[in-house]
């Protein structure tokens, strides 16, 4: 065996066990999903069911703990975005200057670990809505702290979304807009807001997403309450069943196919455009030609 | 009719002056070129017109009614920018109409608007395309349409065909011309490039270090320029530079490297001042044997020649080794071709002499 047949197949082995090590865990736990064993395990296969499929149906800590966790991602979505859109137009209009200090003071929160943030939310609110005189029912809602208490990073995270591709803007775009009697706010709306497009639908899921998963700073700030993450923490302590497992294929299923279809968008809006830009050449070549033969014609 | 006027407009930027008393009064239905070099102030002045930055001291009046204080959507212009900042999540059509929308015209007559621009610039029917779909030429003149739309009293334009290449470039001199003789509104128009001036302009302002040097049509301009930084800018000179010996009716002459020369004094040149004498290339020609010696021949060495079929170009050792004297003869049946370092006796007509007081020359 030469050394490149060695080297290829030292490869091809170290990429068969990075795999294994990424998706093992991933595939066992799946599988696990329909073994009739009460323990999630592979093996021994005591025999294939569903049932565990039937039974995360009716555990009501799970499902409302998703429920919980879908309304708070929402919250969370219509909280950040938002914040975060306004705090990324606001880095590119202050003076260079203040440019550096404000940048890091506004991304600063992800740099704050989760437990701190959680637990100086549920303080400061229970502080505030004290000295305010506002009903403890109102800010020691679980909802509103966790949706505000998770806004402050992740809406950090977004307006990084957001100042990426602001710093694509071009400002004469801006400008046009002015000159041709738009008003500011016309000039947000039809001009600025198409722009951002991409943006915001990043960081709509990136929004979501982190929110949906986040365990350290809601499990203080949910107070008695639990989101899906936070109750399947709490059920991995009392020892776990298949039915978490179950869990796990139906997330993954929904990832794959929400991956898939994006997938498939992105690759007809790419093919649409690829299309466009080649018509597009091919008609300046022409241009070119029938300009450099009307001046010729014209010498 | 005055359109726009300038009013002892001063415009500073913390300490720099960007354009120092510039007074000009610009007529409707003209076109105006400002030209100069990068830096010179020129946007500046033109965005002062469209109200993204008013006058440090001054005023900017447009149809006689001072501007400051209003901005650029509040005036009755239209800017096309220098790369045309056409937006790209647009179609055709609605690029064009976009002044008429926020300005809350209905759809359909919009639409209606929009293709007759496009009639207008010659791109009937193109208006559902989007803006990556256009050549160069093409976009170019949807910017024009797109400022066209909002029926703006002044067209400005920032070097619009800086980015096309030198082919599309004459074609789009011909065309922005007869666009604004069918429209006919004022056309102010900024170009760095002095044959764009010369070829569209009715009236061009030369401009440096935010001064305006001078202004003129084209001709004017050329024959007659009123600094050494216009005589220097404007086309190609040879600057001969001297003291003035004797000043007698309209003409001067110079003490040079080369003994006397004369030429036209413009400018009240009196006998001791420091001047520059400027002869153009197509002026100077190699002396024939009846040519009177004297103060209009000078004799020097050739350099080198270069053939460019229409003309000769013969490269004349100066008076400064960085920068040799040009002259270029009509390639007629005639033209005689000499070895670098051949001595030449080279005469030219006073008359198309210039003397001018030293200033800044532009460097090439």
């Amino acid at each position: 065996m030469s050394s490149n047949q060695i080297r290829a197949w030292v490869v091809r082995g170290y990429i068969v066990l990075f795999f294994l090590y990424l998706f093992g865990p991933l595939i066992i736990m799946s599988a696990s999903a329909f073994n009739t064993s009460s323990y999630p395990t592979i093996t021994p296969w005591e025999g294939t069911t569903l049932n565990w499929f039937v039974e995360l149906g009716e555990n009501d800590r799970l499902v409302n703990g998703f429920i919980n966790s879908l309304w708070i991602g929402a919250g969370v979505v219509a909280l950040s975005v938002p914040t975060a859109l306004a705090g990324a137009i606001m880095l590119m209009q202050v003076s260079e200057r203040v440019r550096p200090i404000y940048y890091t003071i506004v991304v600063s929160p992800v740099l704050v670990p989760g437990v701190i943030i959680g637990i100086s939310t549920v303080i400061f609110w229970e502080r505030f809505g004290s000295i305010v005189g506002l009903d403890y029912e109102t800010t020691n809602n679980p909802f509103f702290l966790t949706i505000v208490g998770q806004s402050t990073f992740i809406s950090a995270y977004c307006m990084l979304v957001f100042i990426a591709r602001l710093q694509r803007f071009d400002k004469t775009q801006e400008e046009a807009a002015l000159d041709l009697g738009a008003t500011h706010t016309q000039v947000f709306w039809k001009v600025l807001i198409p722009f951002l497009r991409p943006a915001i639908l990043s960081s709509v899921v990136l929004a979501f997403l982190t929110s949906f998963e986040n365990y350290n700073t809601t499990v203080f700030t949910m107070v008695a309450r639990g989101t899906l993450t936070t109750e399947l923490a709490g059920l991995a302590r009392f020892g776990v069943n298949p039915s978490i497992s179950a869990l796990a294929v139906v997330i993954m299923g929904f990832t794959l196919i929400g991956a898939v279809i994006y997938e498939i968008k992105k690759r007809r809006e790419e093919a649409i455009v690829e299309a466009s830009k080649k018509r597009a050449a091919m008609k300046r070549m022409k241009d070119t030609e029938a300009a450099a033969q009307q001046a010729a014609a014209a010498a | 009719m005055s359109s726009v006027e300038l009013d002892q407009v001063t415009i500073r930027f913390g300490d720099f002056v960007a354009v120092d008393n510039c007074n000009l009064t610009i007529e409707s239905g003209e076109f105006f070129s400002f030209l100069g070099p990068s830096g010179c102030g020129k946007t500046t002045i033109l965005r002062a017109v469209s109200g993204f930055n008013d006058p440090t001291e001054g005023s900017v009046r447009i149809g006689g009614k001072d501007m400051r204080g209003i901005g650029p959507n509040n005036r009755p212009t239209a800017l096309i920018f220098q790369n045309l900042a056409l937006f790209p999540l647009m179609s055709v059509a609605d690029n064009i109409a976009f002044g008429l929308e926020v300005a809350g015209v209905k759809y359909n007559e919009r639409r209606r608007r929009a293709e007759e621009l496009l009639n207008l610039i010659a791109l009937p029917g193109q208006g559902d395309k989007m803006v990556s779909e256009l050549s160069g030429g093409q976009r170019q003149r949807v910017a024009i349409a797109r400022a066209l739309a909002v029926e703006p009293q002044v067209l400005l334009l920032d070097e619009p065909l800086s980015a096309l290449d030198l082919k599309l470039r004459q074609h789009m001199r011909t065309e922005l011309r007869s666009i604004q003789q069918r429209v006919g509104i004022t056309f102010i128009y900024i170009t760095h490039d002095q044959g764009e001036a010369l070829t569209m302009s009715d009236r061009i302002a030369v401009m440096s270090a935010g001064i305006v040097q001078q202004v003129g049509n084209g001709s004017e301009i050329y024959n007659n320029p009123a600094t050494a930084f216009v005589a220097s800018f404007v086309g190609e000179n040879n600057a001969f530079s001297g003291t003035v010996s004797r000043a007698e009716g309209k003409y001067a002459v110079l003490d040079t490297a080369f003994g006397p020369l004369r030429g036209i004094n413009n400018r009240g040149l009196k006998e001791g001042d420091d001047a520059y004498l400027f002869i153009r290339p197509e002026v100077l020609r190699p002396a024939k044997s009846g040519d009177a010696e004297g103060d209009t021949m000078f004799e020097t060495v050739t350099i080198k020649e270069e053939f460019e079929g229409s003309f000769l170009h013969v490269f004349l050792k100066s008076d400064n080794d960085a920068k040799p004297f040009k002259m270029a003869i009509v390639n007629d049946a005639g033209v005689e071709r000499r070895d670098p370092g051949t001595p030449i006796k080279v005469s030219f007509d006073p008359d198309r002499a210039v003397a001018l007081p030293v200033g800044e020359l532009a460097d090439e």
